[in-house]
């Protein structure tokens, strides 16, 4: 990837970040932003600024990288531009988790996140088990069929769950599961951008195996590569990933798909660039999608969910016409 | 305190007096909010109500012992906890409704409903679909289901009596400076109270505005910031809800929340628009401009 191509993408995601803390249903002038930022003028504005807008961006920016760096993971070494940490269970198993404890009540500020992460992880290693018990190994075409099947258990389990729901816990629960950066905190976010850094220096480390892994994998065997242990760690990195996006800002669809392939319509040639390249657009995306979330239909929030999708589904079929 | 405030008030209480059909209702030939026309040659003796606000009234009404069905909702008065439970009342089980052997049936005229009771009627059960949402269709829909107990007389009584209520709250002197209110219902998506909610009909009532009167929908979704930016004087939430806002770092933009101005409300007692409004207007009176938290 060319200098110049790199130096767009962290100006983009400065400028995402400019207009996600300048924008909002509030208007609030540039003097006004500024002051707030310092911590002058106006108690409310500053409390909008820094309570409100500050912590939603820099989650927004950490929740896009994560998704972004799982899928471009996960296509790479699955070898399927249509892998994505939500195709392979993590969605499914964290929104079972969510409402499963949405329903019993539990709503403690940290238990519905901390019950879509364990759902999520469960449904990872359930892919997983079930990968291994079928092909004796993980086979990308088993771990994607896997995938797909726990999904469909999961959402099975969630219509149960929600049948017996008050109206109320049902609206929880479906906006909950078409995402929202609504209740980023800074005692949270730390723990949240700790792990996804964590979860990308690994995938970044891993990336020339995952390069190795593309040859296929008669090819990488012969060059000594254990093709096994590749995909299933990085399987298990990027999906656990992903899972910890899901705790912070629920399910944000579409991003983990569609920037992967944007990274690489920018040029990026290996694993290790695509995955940086893709953390870098991914946050864009989400601060950009979530600030016409938040201000397209002022005094009310759409889902995030739905505004990446409504934005990655026409790329998605763009970039479908485009490979004929 | 504005003549315009005032006016709006006195024409709440107005509507409330005269709101509903100019004819007596009868125990036939009324039509119901499904366009449903209600056709019993006797009084019901055996009614399954699907709607808390419709329970209260059927005890209030006096037939409280006719009631033999109820959803898992309805726990007010006491007395409806000891009638049988026949689910949620969201999606009705029908079945287990008609398990009851109504002869007739109350529901909230909501579209999830509709198909519950086109098929009770197909399984010659009475249905009387009514909205209650405003202050005013307590008026309203009391006549109609009075008539089809064969109580229009208490009917009139209770009506009157909620009137009375609400109009001695009206008739309190108002507070100098306006109070304005932010009723919070629901986290995730944040939802308040609008204007189409009888719950800020209360407030105005009550002597308070809600920040969110201008809005249509009886509980429309809002963001923090607007709430920020409209900067009520108080903040009303539900027990659980008052300890997550104090607590919760977001909710310090709101200069309400900074400042300690958050009321912790009885949702027992306004949670309906129904027979206990009066006492609902009163309970608001007081604690937000007679003995508001110091």
């Amino acid at each position: 990837m060319r200098v110049h191509v790199w130096i767009l993408l962290v100006a983009a995601v400065v400028a995402a970040a400019l207009v996600g803390i300048g924008g909002g249903p509030v208007a609030l002038s540039l003097g006004e932003v500024w002051g707030a930022l310092l911590g002058e003028g106006d108690p409310t504005h500053v409390a909008i600024v820094h309570g409100l807008r500050l912590p939603r961006v820099v989650l927004g920016l950490v929740v896009g990288a994560g998704l972004a760096a799982s899928g471009t993971a996960l296509q790479a070494t699955l070898r399927n531009p249509l892998a994505e940490p939500y195709l392979l269970g993590v969605s499914g198993g964290a929104a079972a988790g969510a409402v499963l404890a949405l329903t019993l009540g539990l709503v403690g500020p940290a238990l519905v996140p901390l019950a879509a992460f364990a759902g999520a992880t469960a449904a990872v290693v359930v892919v997983l088990l079930v990968a291994r018990a079928v092909s004796g190994h993980a086979d990308p075409r088993v771990l994607l069929m896997a995938g797909v099947v726990v999904g469909a258990f999961c959402t099975a389990a969630i219509m149960v769950a929600l049948a017996t729901a008050s109206e109320n816990q049902v609206r929880t629960a479906l906006w909950w599961m078409m995402g929202s950066l609504g209740d980023a905190q800074w005692a949270s976010l730390r723990w949240i951008a700790l792990y996804v850094s964590a979860g990308l220096i690994l995938l970044a480390t891993w990336a020339r195996d995952v390069d190795v892994l593309a040859l296929g994998e008669e090819a990488a065997a012969s060059l000594g590569l254990e093709v096994e242990r590749v995909t299933r760690r990085v399987y298990l990195a990027a999906s656990l990933l992903a899972a910890a996006t899901v705790a912070g800002a629920g399910l944000i669809g579409f991003v983990g798909l569609i920037v992967p392939a944007i990274a690489r319509a920018l040029g990026a040639s290996n694993t290790r660039q695509t995955l940086i390249a893709a953390a870098l657009a991914g946050g864009a995306l989400v601060v950009v999608a979530d600030l016409a979330a938040r201000t397209v239909m002022r005094p009310a929030e759409l889902p995030l969910g739905a505004v990446t999708a409504l934005i990655g589904v026409p790329f998605f079929l763009w970039r479908l016409r485009s490979l004929r | 305190m504005s003549g315009r405030l005032r006016s709006l008030v006195a024409l709440l209480v107005f509507a409330f007096a005269c709101g509903g059909p100019s004819a007596t209702p009868s125990m036939s030939g009324t039509v119901d909010d499904f366009g449903d026309t209600l056709g019993l040659v006797a009084p019901a003796t055996r009614v399954v109500s699907l709607n808390p606000v419709t329970t209260e009234l059927l005890f209030a009404l006096g037939v409280g012992e006719r009631l033999v069905g109820r959803t898992s909702w309805d726990l007010f008065p006491d007395a409806a906890r000891a009638v049988p439970d026949v689910g949620n009342g969201m999606q009705p089980n029908v079945e287990a409704v008609l398990g009851q052997r109504p002869d007739l049936v109350l529901l909230y005229a909501s579209a999830s409903n509709r198909l519950a009771a086109r098929q009770l009627r197909a399984a010659g059960v009475m249905t009387l679909a009514l909205r209650t949402d405003q202050v005013a269709d307590l008026a309203r829909v009391t006549p109609i289901i009075a008539a089809a107990l064969g109580a229009a007389e208490r009917g009139r009584r209770v009506v009157d009596s909620v009137r009375a209520s609400l109009a001695a709250v009206g008739a309190m002197p108002r507070p100098a400076a306006p109070v304005t209110a932010f009723w919070h219902i629901w986290d995730a998506p944040l939802m308040t109270i609008g204007g189409g909610s009888y719950l800020s009909e209360l407030l105005e009532i009550a002597g308070a505005t809600n920040v969110f009167a201008d809005a249509a929908a009886p509980s429309p979704q809002v963001t923090l910031e607007e709430v920020a930016a409209r900067d009520p004087r108080w903040v009303l939430a539900g027990p659980l809800s008052a300890v997550r806002i104090r607590a919760h770092p977001g909710w310090q933009a709101v200069r309400a929340v900074r400042e300690g101005r958050v009321i912790t409300i009885d949702t027992t007692v306004v949670g309906r628009p129904g027979v206990r409004m009066g006492e609902a207007a009163r309970y608001l009176r007081r604690v937000l401009i007679d003995a508001p938290p110091r």
